[in-house]
């Protein structure tokens, strides 16, 4: 028997605004609402209010988990919280959802800046925290508001993003098998410039000259302050990235993809889904598909497919992979539900 | 090669009929998504990840064809 984390509620918040294929159809011509769906898998995006952050949004997913009745904030004795989208530079927005959440102060809180990647590199750190004694009940909250940082004409993004947060509550466990884990880590800065903002942090501050907007070979604008994606060399990168470490993973677990209930992929779009899927030849029946009515959410798109698993409270062997934004990509093992 | 032209009739919403070695890319779309799709249509055919950059400059449907065994050579 050892100490492990466990995955035992999981809630989810998305702003009021939607963002649908007509909405979009209607400021891009060549798009109509009906190829949008076909090629995105999206219907909806959520998109946070101007003055709603990561924050907000990760504090009502924390409260609607609390709703659940299983622990309340003075249960929490660690926060992590993804965000690509923090409040401040400083100081960590982990610092200001303890005190909004009413988490009490003698515990760790702390940000981590990772994007698609960053729910499975959580439940990592949670299993650390978790098998090494530091905590016995970790809160991960993820929350990103990626659409402050897209151009609106830029359609090639535009159409894939949503803004969402999940809170994930992680409890201690005694078991035989590990009940988060074993884990697949990657990580490739050379993709860096494929996804990116450009300016506004500290390398490139933003300037008037920052600030132009261009077109580029597609029709989109955007200037060096908005989100830019390399859509071909994130396709490229995933469908090498993915598949290896759905190997090594498999190896480590000493498993096959056949003694897996389901399998979670960072919900990226229908097309790099559906690609995916057929590569690593995943029956349709385990493979779960859940961006429809929100999009692709950044860090929140697997614990959003996750949670009717996870209410449902089944007992499944589920397979994670989070890849995108760094480069980053991060595969695991997790056990849900009562066996 | 009727499986690639099979396929990127279905990026250009075309039949198949109409694909050949001389289809110009600029008479269909030829953007950001239908390149996406491409390397996503030759990596299931060929088991080759073509590079987005090189697919930019393609004029032809020939043009990409030419890429394939570039991609298997390096």
């Amino acid at each position: 028997m050892g100490t492990s984390g466990k995955i035992v509620a999981i809630a989810h918040h998305l702003p009021k605004q939607v963002l649908s294929n007509d909405d979009l159809a209607a400021l891009y011509p060549a798009w109509p609402a009906d190829k949008i769906l076909e090629k995105t898998g999206i219907q909806n995006r959520h998109i946070a209010a101007p003055d709603e952050t990561a924050v907000n949004l990760a504090a009502a997913a924390a409260q609607a988990l609390f709703a659940q009745g299983r622990v309340g904030p003075g249960d929490i004795d660690y926060l992590l919280f993804c965000t690509q989208t923090p409040d401040h530079v400083l100081p960590t927005s982990a610092c200001i959802l303890q005190k909004r959440l009413g988490l009490r102060t003698d515990i760790g809180a702390l940000d981590f800046n990772l994007g698609c990647s960053g729910f499975v590199y959580g439940l990592s750190l949670a299993q650390a925290l978790i098998a090494s004694g530091q905590a016995r009940r970790v809160l991960l909250l993820t929350a990103d508001t990626y659409s402050k940082l897209i151009h609106p004409m830029d359609r090639g993004v535009r159409s894939l993003f949503g803004d969402g947060a999940a809170a994930t509550l992680i409890e201690a466990v005694e078991t035989e098998t590990p009940a988060l884990g074993p884990f697949v880590l990657g990580t490739d800065g050379e993709g860096a410039e494929n996804l990116i903002v450009p300016a506004g942090g500290f390398r490139q501050p933003r300037t008037e000259a920052t600030a132009v907007v261009e077109a580029d070979a597609s029709g989109n604008l955007r200037s060096a302050e908005h989100l830019y994606m390399n859509g071909a060399a994130i396709m490229a990168f995933t469908l090498g990235a993915v598949p290896a470490a759905v190997d090594q993973l498999l190896a480590r677990a000493g498993a096959s993809l056949d003694d897996f209930d389901a399998v979670v992929l960072h919900q990226a779009s229908a097309l790099i889904l559906d690609r995916l899927r057929r590569k690593l030849a995943i029956p349709e029946d385990k493979f779960v598909v859940a961006l429809r009515d929100w999009g692709n959410t950044v860090s929140s798109t697997i614990p959003l497919a996750l949670e009717p698993l996870v209410r449902d409270g089944r007992a499944r062997r589920v397979l994670l992979v989070g890849f995108g934004v760094g480069y980053s990509w991060a595969a695991a093992q997790i056990l849900i539900g009562e066996p | 090669m009727q499986t690639l032209y099979a396929g990127l009739a279905e990026i250009f919403e075309i039949d198949t009929s109409e694909v050949g070695p001389d289809t110009v890319l600029a008479d269909h779309n030829w953007d950001s998504l239908a390149i996406v799709s491409t390397i996503a249509l030759v990596d299931e055919i060929c088991s080759e990840l073509l590079d987005g950059a090189a697919l930019g400059e393609c004029v032809t449907v020939s043009d990409i064809v030419a890429l394939i065994p570039q991609a298997r050579a390096a």
